[in-house]
């Protein structure tokens, strides 16, 4: 089986923690025992908590002297074995990007969780944004892919951060938490399940870490001192990790391969939710906290009335084309609210051909009910 | 119909209502409520203004910020004078510091006004504790949790130092909000 | 002496690819001697560099695990492994760009929390890789591709800089020092501590053509002449000092 049930760290019950205290809960239940990071608003909460809790189950924890070093701390101890992750906001996660990229190209399981905040640039450290979900995909540089979850709840940051870990090793892929400061810092009651599911890395003596003929694309990986004398490099490298710097086929195969092995399995990958949708003439396309406004405003205009549903995508990257060209055939309008210029309204054009109107806000602060259900009501 | 109630703490930075929002919302939590608890702090609310907003349902909550407060408590006449007209007419209260707050006579929500900075500072000689007399008086007057469960929040966060300080505060609110509800 | 060093690199691996008359494939085979002395198990090494020349030494040659990150970044890598698997003997070879200008920031901190990383700074006073720009080691005066009038700065001290921030073994020796070289190289492997080798490594194509060393060997005696042990600078005015490299074991 690639996967086991292992108990809960937490005994079964309900808890009442901040969305960031859950995602650190989510981590250690995914089998996190390294993490490395450095502190930053609003994800800072998460750093204190799972350093505390890393060392109750014998983990390591380190605070290292900037985000580059977090994330390639993360990356030296996923190969040593562990499972492991970072998590920052914004101006952090920039700094990460190119780390993330080599994490990619290297097909490095760790977990980022990105608490985002009000940006560009240092922009309002305490407040909320959703400005960081292309960079999530496009910020480092050629092509890759990553998957990045997107939580709504408290129980998500639990939820997902656990599924981010378990994807993570599946496909041997960069997996990211995009969070917003107002789901980082909700606190809500939490229920912890018994049992989890936890996906390990594969293993296989001798098996070569960076090709892999057929099967699911994702080759086996093995770890630092177990004699598999392994040699990982960020230039483009063979089937067994040796530099191919001149070679045209295997460097289109590599980045054939690292994208191909996420995008086959988008199915498996994309989680979206569907809320009131069937006879829906307008269809909200949520995530993150403005999905629970989303929720709000939906169920207040049905009582009035209108035909309206939201899809709300647990998953952005990959993108979930399939899915919203599906409700795209089905509605009349598409509605995207998000906090940040049009980012995934961007995405959802591409995939429909009926009218997509982007609610954006970017002041600092969550979309509202009343600008939500004020502004659907004039369409 | 799930029913919601929606509390709003505020006060200034340093009056604890960050954490008199966390012992509500935990023992919501342990009376099998489900909650959604925020908090700000900052500029939004003039001086130095702190808030602490807690929903509580029976059930799944969809937008889980404060929308209009059932429920509040205000702390500090900077608070009062902000939040008082957020409050729901006729079902609302507000809870309040006789000794800080002059409640305005136009509003259609019931007062409770208490001498909660009085009795922390003189009964409790802690200036520090006039948050948790305040839980006391909320929870006595309105039942929005059970006295257990907030004894057992205080236990789960407050450190032992100060935790007999905190339940006697809690005692002496209780007593406050019953001569309310007497 | 010639030893059977074959066993320590990676099968399929061939020529190394540094220029003639370069130090880094000496420093490759000297860290090997150390290695041999000691026998050390290479299943339980992993040696991680960063982007440059010197980072091609290890990766992927040695045959133990290799980690060939990013441009600046080795440290922090290695780091991450060495406190996830102490177990493991990690060693970080790389040039002097990539640990202490692009990397300094991680060079000085890893010093500072005197984690168990064995540091082997291969230092050709330039930027090989990249076509022969000024490094922050490049001594006051040379010529580089981007500075044609000489360097109007002065070079970072190494060794000083590391000791400063809490290193606690630190020597400097140059490729020309092979006997010496070696023995700091096993104190440095059995050295629990941040550990941190300066090695001077001629680099003719880049440094030597612009600053008058145009031959390999010129470059490599003007090293040995330079070099001497800080015993030997003792007697020196400071005028024959700035003339010399200092090298030895500074702290131990």
């Amino acid at each position: 089986m690639p996967f086991r049930w292992v108990k809960s760290p937490f005994p079964k019950g309900t808890y009442y923690f901040s969305g960031n205290e859950a995602a650190a809960e989510g981590a250690i239940a995914a089998g996190c025992r390294f993490y490395a990071g450095y502190p930053i608003t609003p994800s800072s909460e998460l750093m204190e908590r799972i350093a505390v809790r890393l060392k109750e189950v014998g983990g390591v924890f380190i605070q290292m002297e900037d985000e580059i070093a977090s994330i390639s701390a993360t990356i030296g101890a996923s190969w040593a074995g562990a499972k492991a992750m970072t998590a920052t906001s914004g101006p952090g996660f920039s700094l990460m990007q190119e780390s993330i990229g080599y994490a990619a190209f290297t097909e490095t399981p760790c977990v980022i969780v990105d608490v985002q905040r009000a940006g560009p640039c240092t922009g309002q450290a305490t407040k909320v944004g959703s400005g960081d979900i292309m960079q999530a995909k496009w910020g480092s540089h050629g092509d890759y892919q990553v998957i990045a979850l997107s939580p709504w709840s408290s129980q998500e940051m639990y939820d997902l951060t656990l599924r981010a870990f378990n994807l993570s090793e599946q496909y041997r892929v960069p997996a990211m938490v995009m969070a917003d400061e107002a789901v980082g810092h909700l606190r809500e009651t939490i229920r912890v399940a018994p049992r989890v599911e936890v996906w390990d890395r594969k293993k296989k003596k001798g098996g070569a870490p960076f090709d892999i003929e057929g099967e699911d694309g994702v080759p086996p990986m093995a770890a630092f001192g177990e004699g598999e004398r392994l040699s990982v490099t960020g230039s483009t490298h063979d089937a067994y990790g040796f530099r191919k710097t001149d070679d045209p086929e295997v460097h289109a195969r590599l980045v054939g391969r690292i994208n191909q092995k996420i995008l086959n399995h988008k199915r498996s990958i994309i989680e979206t939710e569907d809320y009131l949708l069937e006879d829906a003439e307008v269809a909200l396309i949520a995530y993150g906290f403005t999905a629970r406004t989303s929720l709000y405003a939906v169920k207040r205009l049905r009582k009035e009335g209108q035909k309206i549903g939201m899809l709300r995508l647990k998953t952005l990257w990959p993108f979930s084309d399939e899915r919203v060209a599906e409700v795209g055939k089905k509605v009349k309008r598409i509605m995207v609210p998000e906090m940040n210029l049009g980012q995934v309204a961007g995405e959802v054009k591409r995939c429909v051909v009926c009218d997509v109107i982007s609610l954006s806000q970017t002041n600092g602060e969550v979309i509202g009910p009343e600008l939500l259900i004020e502004t659907l009501k004039k369409i | 119909m799930t029913e919601i109630k929606q509390v709003r703490l505020s006060g200034f930075g340093g009056q604890g209502v960050v954490l008199a929002g966390l012992l509500l919302g935990q023992a919501g939590v342990f009376d099998g409520k489900y909650i959604s608890g925020s908090n700000s702090y900052g500029a939004q609310a003039r001086g130095s203004g702190c808030k602490s907003e807690i929903v509580f349902s029976d059930g799944p909550v969809d937008f889980p910020h404060l929308t209009i407060a059932d429920i509040l408590i205000a702390m500090s006449r900077g608070a009062y004078d902000n939040y008082c007209t957020d409050v729901r007419t006729e079902s609302g209260l507000i809870l309040y510091d006789q000794g800080f707050v002059t409640p305005k006579d136009n509003l259609k929500v019931k007062h409770l006004g208490i001498p909660a900075n009085e009795v922390s500072v003189k009964r409790l000689k802690n200036k520090q504790v006039s948050n948790i007399v305040f839980l006391g008086a909320l929870i006595e007057a309105t039942r929005i949790v059970s006295a257990g469960a907030i004894r057992k929040a205080i236990s789960m966060h407050v450190s032992e130092r100060f935790r007999s300080l905190n339940l006697k505060a809690l005692q002496a609110g209780m007593e406050l909000g019953r001569e309310f509800n007497g | 002496m010639v030893r059977a060093l074959e066993k320590y690199i990676r099968p399929g691996v061939k020529a190394t690819p540094f220029c003639p008359g370069c130090g880094h494939g000496i420093l490759m085979g000297l860290i090997l001697r150390a290695i041999d002395d000691l026998k050390m198990d290479m299943k339980k090494m992993l040696f991680v560099s960063g982007i440059g020349c010197a980072a091609w030494i290890p990766s992927p040659h040695y045959n133990g695990d290799t980690l060939h990150t990013l441009h600046g970044r080795a440290l922090a890598f290695a780091t991450g492994a060495k406190l996830y698997n102490p177990d493991l003997c990690v060693m970080v070879v790389s040039g002097d760009g990539d640990l202490s200008s692009i990397g300094g920031n991680h060079l000085i901190h890893a010093a500072r929390r005197n984690i168990d990383l064995k540091v082997i700074c291969a230092n050709n006073m330039i930027y090989g890789m990249t076509g022969g720009q000024v490094a922050s080691t490049t001594p006051r005066g040379s010529k580089t591709s981007t500075t044609g009038e000489g360097n109007p700065f002065r070079p970072f001290d190494l060794c000083k800089l590391v000791e400063g921030a809490g290193a606690t073994y630190v020597a400097r020796f140059s490729v020309t020092q092979p006997v010496s070289l070696i023995d700091s190289i096993k104190k440095a492997i059995l050295h629990v501590g941040f550990s941190f080798i300066e090695v001077l490594s001629p680099c003719p194509t880049q440094f030597g053509r612009r600053n008058r060393l145009d031959r390999p060997d010129e470059m490599m005696k003007d090293l040995i002449q330079r070099c001497i042990l800080e015993q030997e600078a003792e007697g020196l005015t400071e005028e024959e000092k700035a003339e010399k490299i200092i090298t030895g074991e500074f702290l131990s």
